[in-house]
């Protein structure tokens, strides 16, 4: 089979084992994919740290926006004169939380952390296609964090024209102090991104095809490794678009160009010479990847959540075909879909006919998703650890806040909703909670995993109903304030007296994210004291069937130390009636030809005509591009 | 276990200590007394009321009482666990205990989506539509809505409740259930259907709002945006709103409009801004060891045109940056000459744009619009992305540079009718702008006024025109000639034209 080349490649490998690896080697630049894995969830946690503080900052504005607050001409300086925050540094804000938060915790922090976590061990390997590509993507990620921080460093503050970063207003330096070098700065930190990402989703996706283990059929495969495939085909597609999108804006602030302007005059410069370009196709390009982005960010903690649900509910999840079917049809429509966020940009509206409908469709895959979690709980057992708190509580906002898509989605409703609170309480529950609690889920499920330890389930119990009871409260009144006509990125309401109405809801909304953002502290602390002082892990402490649970809780180099397990079966077999336990792990040899049917009757074996993995043109291709960049480790 | 409570607790204690202070004896913005200030000015007064603090610890309350059922059932986890441990059985506590919360918190989850509908739901615009067209809307809206709560109760409770139901118990096994495809395709044809009338409602309410019927009989009204603010501009006593062309902006003519004295007193503003540069960039190219007295020549410049020299200003002499900028200035000034004569050498296109049709424009820092008369607006922006929101009527239309868009509707509830409807004598509707666009965004509106006609003739005659000939221009005649086509702005070609000139 396909895994032959790569088992023989470790059968020398496995000879260096025992020599350790120096400390940089083994702690830095590492190639190893644990580590990698923990250095993404690390640098995704600080990151989200620093995005929920920011968020904290501009909220006591909203809350507050006649009250000083001493602290934060303290750290703020200038930017909080008399601790009050200024309109430009709010937006800068705004702008920095929105891009950390999509970019830098949800897509490097949770794809990155659980890929590399996940996807070498649950499909049997002993590493990534090419550990080396594994360690650049990480380093990328790492120096495009670092630049787009180091523009909280400079005068004119970081880039402040939202998350979206749309021209005009990010191209012309003399717009808004944040236009200047801090866009330069935001651009060049999403370059740098994009390279990481599509150097992890090239491997993920070559992992993925070309090195499962004996019996890891396709359809084997645990959920979660379909959702990174998935994620990483979405990420490699679209992440170029933004790149040459991104490229073009830097064009236009630097060299001159006029892709994304026309017909400007400036106060305080003129008019400007720039004709013939059009701002809506920097929103074209931009939209190209960001509506794939909200899944990618959103696939992988759908993946943990179905791994999550079927262990702790010692049942088969329920409809894995229909589960991988809903997936790939989201993957597919996300890419077709990206200009309802662009309904009233005075684009034809025949368009928006158009992207309405398909918009729509992609509300029945998700349907079928959120009933087949459901109908995994149905006669369950269900063991309610917190991984599984935060799956149930992913479940949750994954329905409030995709029944809001449905809204949206409709071109003509998005004409009143477009750019008000209701967006934003759209898109914090159904991406930003929903995929905040799959990370938090996946954390608390593989924490024995990554770290050989155990967290504190009590703590990890406060920490999940502190942080959803402060999440529906902080984002559920906000659709209220939206339908009222409120819009987003307003440095405050206090200058328009319709919306005066709403300021003890904003105070609300702000107490609740602080109670939020304290229940974080719980989490920190269980996490950093388990990894050191946390109770040792069992082998295989949630008694679940994937293979990473066959690993030694001692991290190896190369994850096995004999050879790979072979796989018999799907990852799913849970409280079979043919079986004692209640688990089959998917290694342990039996009556591996055998197909169960519904209630547990042994079938004959359909016969099936395997194709060689390794003669899929698919699998041919990405083996040879990523034969490219595997170097031998010395 | 008790400290991490006692902890939370303190923290959230904290936190309402904090709200409590700063809600009671400062400044909590009272709605109604803000409707008391005048048109322009918008300073919030800030009244201390027992009310308002009072309806914060409602929500105060509220949340408090929510923790404070977390905490307690919370704290049962150590006893029971005791409990458990000494008899040696399996720790099922902690399970039973978040079965509980789950149940709970479907209850209090539900009563709260309740309490967030009766008390916030009576502030948003869902029966108070203002426009024709807003009446499609509210009902796929209200559609929309009926569908998505009754998806929203059923999934929510039966998550909860399975949740609940099926925690685990030490003598049970979980079923072993691994699909249903008749189940499955029953659950995915049913929000099929569903959606596929969701999909075609909003297709025909989309069509209705986008392809107006109205469009060919209404009134345009150019909705010019800039940072940050926007103006308005109404045709004049010839119904035709003349050309404008970003070139033309200028001090005096914000609008940019299409009036040949103002272009050449434009032209003459260039030249002089050009000589002005020029004469700059001399001194500033003189030897650097004369940079005192480059300094000294520039700050006469400086003085004519009220720039400060301040120790940052020299540094950007001393780096280069003053002379790039005038370079580019200079040039920057030069292409607008040369495109702006470039126009005037093109006879159709120039004896298309300066037909006069702009001189009797009327700008106006109000949007007055008549009652139950279709109108579209024309948007123009001068700079960046904005996006004209008049949430009351459900529209929004972003507002381009370089492209013009429109929006065609109705207004049906006059600002005197809405007034009394809310009982609030001050209420005015406003267009907001809505996509972000630099410092100023939050506070970049403008008053929308819905009168009768005879009203909108009266303050119309109130109107001065932008540069007009006459000094009180007549009011734009309420019966429409019956060839419309001619008032439309988007049938002249102007934007073709300017890319024609403009290479
Ligand atoms: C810690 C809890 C959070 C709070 C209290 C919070 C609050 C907010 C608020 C109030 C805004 C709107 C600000 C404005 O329009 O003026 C906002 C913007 C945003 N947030 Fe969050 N948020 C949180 C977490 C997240 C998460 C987890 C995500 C991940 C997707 C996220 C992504 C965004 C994005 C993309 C924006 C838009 C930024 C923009 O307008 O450019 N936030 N957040
Ligand atoms: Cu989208
Ligand atoms: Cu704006």
């Amino acid at each position: 089979m396909s895994t032959a080349t790569i088992q023989t490649g470790h059968a020398n490998h496995d000879a260096h084992e025992h020599q350790e690896p120096s400390f940089v080697r083994k702690y830095i630049f590492s190639t190893d994919h644990k580590m990698i894995s923990k250095q993404f969830l690390i640098t995704g946690i600080i990151m989200g740290c620093l995005g929920m503080f920011m968020s904290v900052l501009f909220r006591l504005q909203l809350a507050w926006p006649d009250q000083s607050f001493g602290f934060m001409e303290t750290i703020l300086g200038t930017w909080a004169k008399d601790g009050k925050l200024d309109p430009n540094f709010y937006m800068a804000l705004v702008t920095i939380h929105g891009t950390i938060m999509v970019f830098y915790v949800l897509t490097a922090g949770l794809s990155g952390t659980f890929s590399n976590l996940l996807i070498p061990l649950q499909v049997g390997a002993r590493d990534m296609a090419s550990p080396f590509m594994n360690m650049l993507s990480y380093w990328f990620f790492f120096i495009s964090s670092v630049t787009l921080l180091s523009s909280f460093f400079i005068e004119t503050g970081p880039a402040s024209s939202g998350w979206t970063v749309y021209p005009p207003l990010s191209a012309l330096p003399k717009a808004m102090p944040g236009s200047g070098l801090g866009t330069t700065l935001w651009l060049l930190a999403i370059v740098f991104f994009i390279v990481s990402s599509l150097l992890g989703g090239i491997n993920y996706i070559s992992t993925i095809l070309n090195m499962r283990t004996k019996g890891m059929s396709m359809n084997r495969m645990p959920l979660t490794l379909w959702a990174f495939f998935f994620t990483a085909i979405l990420g490699v597609l679209s992440f170029p678009v933004l790149l040459g999108g991104a490229l073009f804006l830097i064009f236009d602030r630097s060299f001159g160009t006029s892709f994304y302007l026309s017909d400007i005059y400036l106060q305080g410069i003129g008019a400007l010479t720039n004709v013939g370009g059009s701002p809506i196709l920097y929103q074209h390009l931009f939209w190209f990847l960001g509506h794939p982005e909200v899944y990618i960010i959103l696939l992988p903690a759908l993946g943990i959540t179905s791994e999550v649900i079927a262990t702790n509910a010692r049942k088969p999840i329920f409809g894995y075909t229909a589960m991988v079917i809903s997936l790939m049809a989201i993957a597919f429509l996300s890419f077709i879909v990206w200009g309802h966020h662009m309904f009233i940009t005075g684009m034809n509206p025949f368009l928006g006919t158009v992207f309405m409908y398909v918009t729509l469709i992609i509300a029945v895959p998700s349907a079928v998703k959120t009933f087949n979690y459901i109908a995994t709980l149905w006669k369950g057992n269900i063991r309610f650890t917190p991984a599984m708190l935060f799956a149930i509580g992913l479940v949750s906002f994954f329905i409030s806040g995709g029944l809001t898509g449905i809204y949206l989605g409709n071109s003509a409703l998005d004409i009143n909703l477009h750019d008000t609170y209701f967006v934003v309480a759209h898109f914090h529950l159904v991406m930003g909670s929903a995929a905040i609690f799959g990370m938090m889920s996946g954390i608390y499920h593989w924490f024995p995993r990554m770290f050989g330890k155990m967290m504190n389930n009590t703590l990890g119990y406060f920490h999940f109903w502190f942080t959803f009871i402060a999440a529906y409260m902080v984002f559920f009144p906000m659709h209220f304030m939206g339908l009222a006509g409120v819009p987003r990125r307003y440095y405050q309401f206090t200058l328009i007296p319709e919306f005066g109405v709403w300021m003890d809801v904003n105070v609300l909304i702000t107490v609740s994210a602080i109670i939020g953002a304290l229940a974080q502290i719980l989490f920190l602390y269980n996490f950093f004291y388990s990894i050191f002082k946390g109770k040792k892990a069992v082998q295989n402490p949630w008694e679940s069937n994937t293979l990473e649970w066959t690993a030694p809780v001692k991290h190896l180099h190369g994850n096995w130390p004999g050879a790979i397990p072979t796989v018999y079966r799907g990852a799913y077999e849970y409280s079979r009636p043919d079986r004692e336990e209640d688990f089959y792990p998917q290694h342990i040899p039996g009556n591996d030809n055998e197909h169960v049917d519904d209630h547990g009757y042994i079938l004959p074996t359909p016969v099936r005509k395997e194709i060689p993995v390794a003669e899929k043109p698919a699998t041919v291709f990405f083996t040879s591009f990523s034969r490219l960049f595997s170097f031998k480790r010395a | 276990m008790l400290a991490v409570g006692a902890f939370m607790l303190f923290a959230a204690f904290i936190a309402f200590n904090k709200v409590y202070d700063i809600a009671s004896p400062s400044t909590v913005v009272q709605s109604a007394a803000w409707f008391g200030v005048g048109d322009d000015k918008f300073e919030p007064v800030k009244v201390q009321t027992t009310e308002q603090t009072l309806s914060s610890n409602i929500n105060w309350s509220i949340a408090i009482f929510v923790l404070l059922v977390v905490l307690v059932i919370a704290n049962v986890f150590d006893i029971s666990g005791l409990a458990a441990r000494l008899s040696g059985k399996e720790n099922l506590s902690g399970n039973n205990v978040n079965k509980y919360i789950m149940i709970i918190f479907l209850i209090l989850g539900f009563i709260g989506v309740y309490w967030e509908f009766s008390h916030h739901g009576k502030y948003t615009l869902l029966r108070n539509s203002s426009s024709e067209h807003g009446v499609e809307y509210d009902s796929m809206f209200n559609v929309t809505l009926i569908l998505t709560m009754i998806v929203f109760v059923i999934t929510q409770a039966l998550l909860f409740w399975f949740s609940f139901k099926y925690a685990k118990s030490p003598n049970r096994k979980a079923v072993y259930h691994a699909h249903n495809n008749k189940l499955e395709v029953f659950w995915t044809l049913i929000p099929a259907i569903v959606l596929t009338f969701l999909v075609l409602k909003g297709h025909q309410t989309w069509r209705a709002i986008t392809y107006n019927a109205d469009k060919s009989k209404s009134q345009n009204i150019e909705i010019f945006a800039y940072q940050f603010g926007w103006k308005a501009r109404y045709a004049g006593a010839d119904k035709i709103l003349g050309a404008a062309d970003y070139k033309y902006i200028s001090g005096a003519n914000p609008l940019g409009i299409a009036v040949k004295s103002e272009v050449e007193k434009l032209k003459l503003e260039l030249d002089t801004a050009i000589m002005n540069d020029r004469k700059a960039l001399k001194d500033l190219n003189s030897s650097l060891s004369q940079l005192r007295i480059q300094l000294e020549l520039y700050k006469g410049l400086a003085d004519r045109t009220n720039v400060v020299i301040t120790d940052k200003e020299i540094a950007r002499i001393v780096s280069g940056e003053v002379k790039d900028e005038l370079e580019e200035s200079i040039r920057r000034k030069s292409k607008q000459l040369e495109r702006m004569k470039a126009i005037e050498d093109n006879k159709t296109v120039f004896a298309t744009m300066f037909n006069n049709a702009a001189d009797d424009d009327v700008i106006s820092t109000e949007i007055h619009l008549i009652e139950n008369r279709p109108v579209t607006f024309i948007f123009r922006s001068r700079d960046i992305i904005h996006s004209a929101f008049l949430p009351y009527f459900r529209v929004q239309m972003n507002v381009v540079p370089g492209m013009m868009t429109q929006f065609t509707f109705t207004p049906t509830k006059s600002t005197t009718k809405i007034r009394s409807e809310k009982n609030d004598n001050t209420f005015d509707y406003y267009l907001y702008c809505n996509k972000i666009c630099g410092t100023s965004h939050y506070n970049m509106k403008i008053k929308v006024i819905i009168e009768s006609e005879s009203a909108y003739n009266t303050w119309m005659q109130s109107q001065k025109t932008a540069f007009g000939k006459e000094a009180a221009p007549m009011a734009v005649p309420v019966s429409l000639p019956s060839d419309t086509t001619q008032m439309r702005l988007d049938s002249l070609p102007v934007n073709k034209l300017q890319r024609l000139t403009s290479r």
